[in-house]
């Protein structure tokens, strides 16, 4: 992933490598030191790896889950389209031949190495009769010259799949049926199917089964379930169904290369077909290119879940950074002495910097590479739960296959920015840790005593106080997201040091915190448009500045926090001695106490909003499925050559009767629109569903919002919506990724409307914006689109020929049940290839899978547990050996062995609590001020759910990896031995 | 070589021609305020006071009476709020951080009551650190660092890390650390406070050995009135002043080893100027 990073990143890779090797070899004495300093505490230095290794193993799993969707969906594309790259339709063989004879000047095109014609249409296949039958209600039926197909394309050098499709044609009352179908309906060669073409039943000997590849897999993307019939086969049977039947033509082009390398003539060859094809392109000859949109679509949705996992990495990652300046700070503290004596010696600043730099840099090449390793292991885990997940949304289809990939590109940036962060993390703290007080360093006096405060630093952080004052006023103006968070932000924290010029460092720390969290929690308030523009940037800035700010608040009035607890610090005896231990070594030292307070905080803050993002969507679904269903049970789809005659009578009569009660007619067309939430300059894909006047009345979907013009009934704004051919409906998740759209598309705003068959363009008025149109996503063998409502005169005005009423929706009988109504119409209509979608179980399955991904992110946050556990046990390590004297010289004053355990159990849980509680709490007031408070949540009626169920154990656990961490530590500190602890200073 | 050669033309010129040499150090008017919220606290009240090369000076007084202050002040570790400090005729504070640090690591040594050695780095690594600092050569640096525990009597301990060393080894170690780059001056805070009465013997009869023998310049802080007793100048302090300025014998007189201030003001000492004078016998007899 993000190969347009690599550069970049190689660059600063080999500049960090050329600045450590110079130093390490004109500075041997440096590198010896960092070498040394490096072995000398084999426990910590493991600690360290293992901290740091997993920010690059997080890095690298994002991209590895980005590579696989890519992969897998680039694969599909190869071996479902084989050597097809553009694809010519017209919907009857009489424009199917003129098209044809057009596009025949092609083959002498240099960039054009195959053209081929096909005859399809959609068909319902069954195999078996009575109970034992089985049937695909909506097959593709395909008429192809085999022998041209055989030599249809090139394979090319990338040595991808080619055509597939080979041998004799298949006899009249012959077929050849791919896998896909085979698997689907059990069928072996020589066995018999029925295929209703146009309705009629028409028996066909299998003569063989071709591998679903190529042109033997032609369709739509994965759902490609073909069987191949003598020529004339189709138009015969639409003859002898009579009407205006027609089979469709599809000339299939082939670019000059391989079945990867064709797509990049991609542009120029449509434009030629384009050009070849003239005026037909308007009068019902549309040009698709399917493999050239697979692979954007590859790369799009790649670069979404990559990006998605990689935000959700971010603050793990972060917590990765807050360990290793941690474990500097900390290095620093137990060298102090040295460190003082080498500046006293005449070392500058930047060989200190130097010698920690290459000591950091030999822990962040090898937690870089073993990293690499274990991103490989949890991409790959992720992989696998995901391809579950997957496969629930994929009902009806062919699921997408996930096959685990990972680029070397990937590889590299994942090590690289690995590395690089863990470099520049080091370069930042040893900066800071350089600039000791020589004195206070040597005497072991602590810092900053008699130092005056830099006039640099005083009038710097001023300017940019007043700076960042200035570039928060636009910013909140416009509700930018993460600058309406940030730039408040940083100018309350660079007023620190000038503040602090009048009044003392709590005072001024306690106040700047409490702003910064305030504002952190109730921007959304003021600014309720803040996270519209869908950036997950946002949220890592609200994440960071609420629980970083909250972390300060505490660390500077933890004596405040602290008096609750004087009832069991102030006991006389060894419990209450460990308790006092256990709360003021960690309160003492703050800074190493606030980095681990923010490791654990930040992680538990996410995890636990993540928690209640899938409560939140989880407790919607009964809310969503009466919004999305209207009361309808069904969703019938039938093939447009199949439709249903007088669909409201013929499904209201017989033993239907009294199991349906109300049939609406959809009138669907497909075409493209533009984008009028601005975010996209492409084409979307939509379709358009069409309502009968009559459907206002039962008004199908609950609306969100309307023009006020239409009146403050919804079922008089639907109503007017179907009457007016000028309106059109929305959904809210209309052209968006990342979540619903809130006020960008409001209604009054306009949004135009193709038709790919005559390229004629419509626009029309946003009327509206449905609550929920999830069951309308997917539709049989089509490609998703965005659902766009009307009044089904309006969707007929603008595809003509091409809106056919082929959806209905069915209302069932009380005390009908969905499952047995959907069967039975599938069987009772299979001639029709009608396809009864369940509605209420459709959207609780996509609920379920919602709920299920938000447990894939929450699996992979928690990684960054793991960061904040180990966190800790490097506190305790350290602990244990700074203490040495002190906890010698409590044994040698008699305190038992048990105590000295208790009390650095009790100081790691303290810290493990205050974080767990810190950072819960924040994320259920922020997550409940967000559903309060947001307009993306401002649709659901059910109370703020708290998902104790996850969030306890979730803490649980946390707490007792804690203490499981801090065991080892405590049990070395029991047993150290008085006599050799008061003596031996390191 | 040719600054090599300047250098010893002025040195000699300077003795032939009998010039009293400027003094090594020269503090004028040196205060020092320590802050803390809003109490401020004055640790060195105007100073004045001057050092000639070759001297042994004590600063003696009681807890609080400015005598480390004076040590940090005057060498540079710490700055100062008025005053100026003069070392080898460059005026330290007229300095920036960058040029003062690399001052200190060619004019300087420091002995703490702290040993501070680095703990990964074995006793003739430690020494050589000061020669690596300036740019001596590594195997220049080894055979000089070698030498100079030679002298400080732990010869055979080179190889040994500072856990591996008694504390009155470790001191010496940072004493011939202090002294392997051949400083004008030698700065010790307390270098026997850590150790029993026969290890501060050792290492004051060694810092004694070194500036008779070698003119060495030693000013130390101590509260051993001993200690102080057997300097050749003892100065005494209160409340951040100078209250005695005491020479009890003649200031030991320029050696050529020694550095004088005006030949470190011509030249600061090259990263590989000559080694020292082989030492006398009696200086390892002596430790």
């Amino acid at each position: 992933m993000y190969p347009e990073l690599t550069r970049p990143l190689l660059v600063l890779l080999v500049a960090a490598a050329a600045a450590l090797i110079t130093v390490a070899a004109v500075r041997p004495f440096l590198r010896r030191l960092a070498l040394r300093q490096v072995s000398r505490r084999p426990l910590e230095a493991v600690l360290v790896i293992a901290g740091s290794l997993l920010g690059t193993a997080i890095i690298v799993g994002s991209f590895a889950v980005g590579d696989t969707i890519d992969h897998s969906v680039r694969n599909t594309a190869f071996r479902t389209l084989g050597p097809v790259d553009e694809e010519v339709y017209s919907n009857d063989l009489t424009r199917g031949d003129a098209a044809t004879r057009r596009l025949a000047a092609l083959r002498v095109d240099p960039d054009v190495d195959g053209l081929l014609t096909v005859v399809a249409d959609k068909a319902a296949v069954s195999r078996g009769t009575g109970a034992a039958r089985v049937a695909e209600p909506q097959a593709q039926v395909f008429e192809a010259d085999f022998a041209a197909a055989a030599t249809f394309g090139d394979r090319g050098a990338d040595g991808r799949d080619g055509s597939h499709l080979s041998g004799a044609n298949p006899a009249p009352g012959s077929a050849v049926v791919n896998t896909e179908l085979a698997d689907s309906l059990g069928l072996r060669a020589g066995d018999t199917v029925t295929a209703y073409l146009y309705g009629q039943p028409t028996q066909l000997r299998v003569e063989r089964v071709v591998p679903a590849r190529g042109l033997a897999a032609l369709g739509f993307a994965n759902i490609n379930r073909d069987l191949f019939v003598a020529p004339g086969t189709l138009a015969a049977a639409a003859a002898r169904a009579g009407g205006d039947n027609s089979p469709s033509t599809i000339t299939l082009v082939s670019n000059r290369g391989g079945v990867e390398s064709g797509s990049t003539l991609t542009d120029a060859v449509e434009q030629k077909i384009r050009t070849a094809l003239g005026g037909l392109t308007t009068s019902g000859a549309q040009v698709t290119t399917p493999k050239k949109d697979a692979l954007a679509t590859a790369e799009d949705v790649a670069g979404q879940l990559g990006s998605l996992f990689l935000f959700i990495g971010s603050f793990s990652i972060i917590a990765g950074v807050l360990l290793l300046v941690n474990v500097f700070v900390m290095l620093t503290d137990e060298r102090r002495g040295q460190l003082g004596m080498l500046r006293a010696m005449g070392m500058r600043r930047r060989r200190l910097i130097s010698a920690f730099l290459l000591e950091g840099s030999i822990y962040g090449v090898v937690a870089a590479a073993l990293g690499v390793a274990a991103g490989i292991g949890v991409g790959w885990a992720v992989v696998l739960v995901a391809a579950q997940i997957f496969a629930a949304f994929q009902d009806g289809g062919n699921a997408l296959e996930l096959t685990f990939a990972i680029t070397p590109t990937s590889l590299f940036n994942g090590f690289a920015a690995g590395f690089l962060i863990a470099f520049a993390t080091i370069a930042a703290t040893s900066a800071r840790v350089s600039r000791l007080n020589i004195i206070a360093a040597i005497r072991d006096l602590p810092d900053g005593v008699g130092r005056k405060p830099r006039r640099s630093l005083l009038v710097g952080s001023a300017l940019l106080a007043v700076l960042c004052t200035a570039a928060a006023v636009p910013a909140v103006a416009s509700s930018e997201g993460m600058t309406t968070y940030l730039f408040p932000a940083l100018a309350v924290l660079f007023a620190v040091p000038l503040a602090r010029r009048f009044a003392g460092t709590r005072a001024v720390s306690t106040v700047a915190s409490a702003l910064v969290l305030a504002w952190g929690l109730l921007a959304n308030i003021a600014r309720p448009d803040v996270y519209d523009n869908g950036s997950t940037a946002t949220y890592v800035v609200l994440g960071v500045m609420v629980t970083g700010a909250a972390v300060v608040l505490l660390s500077v009035n933890q004596d405040i926090v602290l008096r609750p607890l004087r009832l069991l610090t102030a006991r006389a005896g060894e419990t209450g001695l460990a308790a006092r231990l256990a709360v003021t070594y960690p309160t003492s030292r703050k800074f190493r106490t606030g980095a681990t307070l923010l490791m654990y905080s930040l992680i538990i803050f996410t995890l636990v909003i993540i928690t209640e993002m899938g409560a939140i969507i989880g407790a919607g679904t009964d809310q969503a499925v009466v919004e999305a269903s209207a009361g309808y049970a069904i969703r019938a789809d039938v093939a447009p050559s199949t439709l249903i005659n007088d669909p409201q009578l013929t499904l209201r009569s017989g033993d239907l009767a009294g199991q349906i009660t109300e049939v609406t007619p959809l009138t669907i067309g497909r075409g493209t629109s533009d984008d009028p939430t601005g975010r996209s300059d492409t084409p979307l894909p939509v379709v358009l569903i069409g309502l009968p006047a009559a459907a206002a009345t039962s008004h199908p979907l609950a609306l969100d919002s309307w023009l006020p013009s239409l009146g403050a009934d919804e079922k008089a704004a639907w109503r007017g919506i179907v009457a007016d051919s000028r309106y059109v409906v929305l959904d809210p998740y209309f052209n968006s990724t990342t979540g619903p759209n809130t006020d960008q598309v409001k209604p009054g705003a306009t949004i135009t409307l193709t038709d790919p068959a005559t390229g004629r363009a419509q626009k029309k008025i946003i009327a509206a914006k449905v609550e929920n149109a999830l069951p309308y996503y997917s539709f049989p063998a089509q490609p998703p689109a965005y659902p766009v409502f009307a009044g089904a005169d309006t969707v007929r005005a603008i595809y003509g020929d091409g809106a056919q009423d082929t959806s209905l929706l069915i209302r069932a009988a009380p005390g009908v049940s969905d499952e047995r109504l959907a069967a039975t119409l599938q069987g009772r209509f299979l001639a029709n290839g009608l396809i009864a979608n369940r509605i209420e179980r459709d959207v609780r399955r996509t609920f379920a899978a919602n709920v299920s991904f938000f447990r894939l992110m929450q699996g992979y946050l928690a990684l960054g547990l793991l960061v904040g556990i180990i966190g800790l046990g490097v506190v305790m390590v350290r602990a244990v050996r700074e203490r040495r004297r002190t906890i010698g010289i409590l044994r040698a004053l008699g305190v038992r062995s048990r105590t000295v355990t208790l009390a650095f159990l009790g100081e790691s849980a303290f810290v493990a609590i205050e974080g767990i509680v810190l950072g819960a709490g924040l994320s259920l007031l922020t997550s409940w001020l967000m559903y309060t408070n947001s307009p993306a949540f401002g649709g659901l009626d059910v109370a703020f759910p708290v998902d104790w169920a996850t969030i306890g154990p979730t803490v649980g656990a946390t707490l007792v990896a804690s203490l499981l961490a801090s065991a080892g530590p405590a049990r070395r500190a029991a047993a150290i031995r008085p006599a050799v602890a008061v003596r031996v200073a390191d | 070589m040719v600054a090599i050669w300047c250098r010893w033309f002025a040195e000699i010129m300077v003795e032939k021609s009998g010039m009293t040499a400027t003094p090594l150090l020269r503090a004028e008017g040196v205060r020092k305020i320590y802050r803390t919220g809003a109490v401020e606290v004055e640790a060195l009240r105007g100073l004045d006071l001057e050092v000639e090369a070759g001297e042994l000076v004590a600063v003696m007084g009681p807890s609080g009476s400015g005598k480390t202050t004076l040590l940090n002040c005057l060498s540079g570790l710490d700055d100062i709020d008025g005053g100026r400090v003069i070392l080898g005729g460059v005026d330290l504070f007229a300095m920036p951080d960058a040029r003062r640090t690399e001052h200190r690591a060619r004019t300087m040594g420091f002995v703490f009551q702290a040993f501070n050695l680095i703990p990964v780095f074995t006793a003739v690594e430690n020494v050589e650190l000061p020669l690596l600092l300036v740019g001596v050569a590594p195997a220049q640096a080894r055979r000089r660092a070698a030498d100079m525990l030679e002298r400080v009597g732990l010869g055979a301990r080179g190889a040994h890390r500072p856990n591996e060393l008694s504390g009155g080894e470790q001191q010496r170690v940072t004493i011939a650390r202090a002294l392997v780059a051949r400083p004008a001056i030698v700065w010790a805070d307390e270098p026997t406070g850590n150790l029993d009465s026969e290890m501060a013997a050792q290492v004051m009869d060694l810092l004694r050995t070194l500036n008779r023998d070698e003119g060495q310049t030693i000013i130390l802080v101590t509260h051993d009135p001993g200690i102080g007793a057997a300097a050749g100048r003892l100065i005494r302090m209160r409340d951040g002043a100078l209250i005695s300025d005491e020479r009890r014998a003649p200031a030991n007189g320029p050696v050529p080893s020694a550095p004088s201030a005006s030949s470190m003001a011509a030249s600061p000492p090259a990263p590989s100027s000559p080694s020292a004078p082989e030492a006398p016998d009696a200086l390892t007899s002596a430790v």
